[in-house]
């Protein structure tokens, strides 16, 4: 499988992030340059606290960098103000969650068709679609289930539906493994990568445990708010099978 | 988001918290109907005295008094004006004025009704057949006599109770039993009452003098109306003026008629001078300038107009004062609304957040919330109108006596009176004063920021 390298959807230049509590200052990311381009799945590994997380809510528009450049589909995400943000993350970008976030009052269905009623789709077309996106992560029989009548590897694939079903260009993922046990990350993780290929969608995901950051294309490693280094794992899927 | 999605969202939000939605309801219930049944109150009140004030003379109505024969209210300069009698003359010139619907003369005559043993003075009223006609005095029987026919008369309601027996000299009053008068049959009217008292009495002299003559009198009217019952007509006799007329002259042949002014040497005038007029105006709001119009030719004019403004003021400001009682619990159910709101975002801060990532937009996430407010303030209002009407109907039943006593009106007019539009009114209110409520709410949930859906606790 080869990447059109020519056609970045992310880029990030010079990108700073202090948090000051009191009289201290936390640099959480210390300036950090990279490009991510189409179809391609990234992960983000590093030790707890070494800014991981602070680097994707900045990507998402989560939050907004102290300094630097964030470039998504040509929009300076940096620039936008929190309107600007919403709109932008209704039109480009999925999420997915540690801790699933689904609305528990809502059935599974109901959960995946969230993100489509924000966007003005019709009752009928935004269960339709959310019933098929379902069935795509393998929970038909589950369709009407609340969230508690899940398990957590369920309620992560009604997430990664959720992610999906608005069919963004990009989806980013905090630790969405991070709640579940080794054998269903698997699953979870193989599920995410099987659809994120099939569709051609750049997956940026942050993960603590460096065999699940091995499913990516490419891993980037942080220390203390900036890359380490990035690992090519394209060619190296055969020789990272016989490590393990 | 469409609209609807807006409104099945926020409904079911607050049907998830049913039992705090339902007690911030009810705040705005009993704030509602404060208000409501306040102003009723002062809408019924109102009422009642235009009630009262049109059975007792009517609105557009202005009794006019020639300028000598009447006693003066207060303005004692009026002697200086010149005074003038209501002849045929004044009466024209009235009734040439703007806003005049039509005027009568009145012929005030007191006459002596006999029939078996009952008796009554009557005070008759004779007016022109037009003006009975447009008086559209409501009739139980019988029409309004014409010029053309001998003398008859249209009867109160109430004057079946003046007659009395001349055997005991007992009233209606006295015996609490209505007089065998049958008010269908023929009277015995004497006009000549001073020659009738002289006849039973004897005259200044203490001679004899022989009794009057009798003139029958048939086929009399009857105002529609129990005796219970009252209205501006119920204690008058009506005749025709110009029937009248022909019968005093008949009567009095050369004599003087008693009320109309002599010459120095007792000779009667040859044309007739009333001492009262009936003027009705096309609208109560020119009632004053025709009042005034006719107090500058120099006679007495009255009507209800200043006095009913004037308390139709004071009613308002008393009305003023209740709704302002009332709208202290609406005030404290707007808190309580804002209280709820506020409480409801605090537990779903993480929710709040999550539908932001998700991409829903922030105008939106503010609609959501006010409209829950709103939502609060319909359901509120609409429930509390239900029961500001059904208070008012209990009002009005148990207090309708009381009522009836206070202001002297029937028991058909209440004390409470709910207009439609008041209703409307405080409905719209009340959904404005939720979304007055949940507005910083709103505004707060809308600046949530969207971490805190990261955040895990
Ligand atoms: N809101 C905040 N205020 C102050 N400091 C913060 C805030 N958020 C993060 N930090 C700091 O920034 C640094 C990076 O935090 P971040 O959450 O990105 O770490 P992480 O790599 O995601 O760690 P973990 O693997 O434990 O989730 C940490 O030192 C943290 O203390
Ligand atoms: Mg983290």
């Amino acid at each position: 499988m080869s990447e059109p390298k020519s056609d970045p959807v992310i880029q990030v230049k010079d990108l700073y992030k202090f948090y000051s509590i009191g009289s201290n200052r936390v640099k959480a990311l210390n300036g950090v340059d990279f490009t991510i381009n189409r179809g391609e799945f990234c992960s983000i590994v590093g030790t707890s606290g070494s800014g991981k997380s602070t680097l994707l809510n900045m990507l998402a528009g989560l939050e907004k960098p102290s300094k630097g450049q964030i470039v998504i589909s040509g929009h300076h995400i940096e620039r936008l103000n929190e309107n600007q943000l919403v709109k932008f993350r209704r039109e480009h970008v999925g999420f997915i969650f540690q801790s699933f976030n689904l609305l528990p009052t809502m059935n599974a269905v109901e959960n995946v068709a969230l993100p489509l009623t924000f966007r003005g789709i019709s009752k009928k077309t935004r269960l339709a679609k959310a019933a098929k996106m379902l069935d795509l992560v393998g929970l038909k029989k589950q369709r009407f289930h609340k969230p508690t009548q899940m398990s957590g590897g369920q309620q992560q694939r009604v997430g990664v539906a959720r992610a999906l079903v608005v069919q963004p260009e990009i989806i980013f993922a905090d630790e969405p493994t991070g709640n579940l046990d080794s054998n269903t990350s698997a699953e979870v993780m193989n599920l995410m990568k099987k659809i994120v290929r099939e569709q051609n969608l750049t997956l940026i995901m942050v993960t603590h445990d460096n065999h699940l950051a091995s499913f990516a294309d490419r891993i980037f490693h942080i220390r203390d708010g900036k890359i380490l280094k990035i690992e090519d794992n394209t060619n190296k899927e055969v020789l990272n099978d016989e490590e393990i | 988001m469409s609209f609807l999605d807006l409104l099945t969202m926020s409904a079911s939000n607050l049907w998830r918290r049913k039992l705090r939605t339902c007690l911030t309801i009810l705040g705005v219930i009993i704030g509602t109907t404060s208000i409501v049944v306040m102003l009723s109150l002062g809408f019924g009140l109102k009422r009642s005295y235009l009630k009262q004030v049109e059975s007792s003379g009517g609105l557009t109505t202005v009794n006019v008094y020639s300028g000598n024969d009447y006693y003066y209210w207060g303005d004692e300069d009026s002697s200086s004006t010149e005074k003038i009698e209501l002849t045929d003359e004044v009466i024209d010139e009235i009734s040439q004025m703007e806003h005049v619907k039509f005027v009568s003369p009145i012929l005030n005559a007191e006459l002596i009704l006999k029939q078996g043993v009952y008796q009554c003075y009557a005070n008759v009223k004779a007016m022109s057949y037009d003006a009975l006609e447009k008086m559209n005095i409501p009739l139980e029987y019988g029409s309004i006599p014409t010029s053309d026919e001998e003398v008859r008369f249209i009867f109160g309601n109430n004057i079946i109770t003046d007659f009395s027996n001349t055997k005991t000299n007992e009233y209606y009053w006295d015996t609490g039993e209505l007089p065998d008068v049958d008010l269908k049959g023929d009277f015995f009217a004497i006009y000549d009452t001073d020659a009738y008292f002289s006849s039973m009495w004897g005259d200044s002299e203490g001679n004899k003098v022989q009794a009057p003559k009798k003139y029958i009198v048939s086929n009399t009217s009857l105002v529609s109306g129990g005796v219970d019952e009252y209205n501006e007509y119920s204690y008058n006799i009506y005749a025709n003026i110009d029937a009248m007329k022909k019968q005093l002259k008949k009567v009095f042949k050369n004599k003087a008629i008693p009320g109309q002014p002599t010459t120095k040497s007792g000779k009667p005038y040859s044309y007739w001078v009333y001492n009262e007029a009936y003027v009705q105006v096309d609208d109560f709001n020119y009632v004053t300038d025709v009042q005034k119009a006719i107090s500058d030719m120099g006679l007495q004019a009255h009507s209800n107009a200043e006095y009913v403004e004037s308390t139709q003021k004071q009613f308002s400001t008393i009305q003023m004062a209740l709704g302002g009682i009332g709208s202290v619990a609406l005030i404290v159910a707007a808190i309580s609304i804002a209280n709820t709101m506020m409480m409801s975002i605090y537990e779903r801060t993480k929710e709040i957040g999550i539908i932001k990532v998700l991409g829903c937009s922030l105008g939106n996430i503010r609609s959501l919330f006010l409209m829950e407010a709103a939502f609060i303030g319909f359901i509120g209002g609409f429930l509390g109108l239900i029961l500001s009407y059904g208070l008012s109907a209990v009002l009005n039943k148990v207090l309708a006596r009381y009522a009836g006593d206070m202001f002297g009106t029937g028991s058909s007019v209440g004390i409470s009176y709910i207009p439609l539009w008041l209703s409307g009114l405080a409905l719209i209110f009340a959904i404005f004063v939720g979304i007055i409520a949940g507005f910083l709410p709103a505004i707060r949930a809308m600046k949530l920021s969207p971490l805190s859906a990261i955040k895990t606790e």
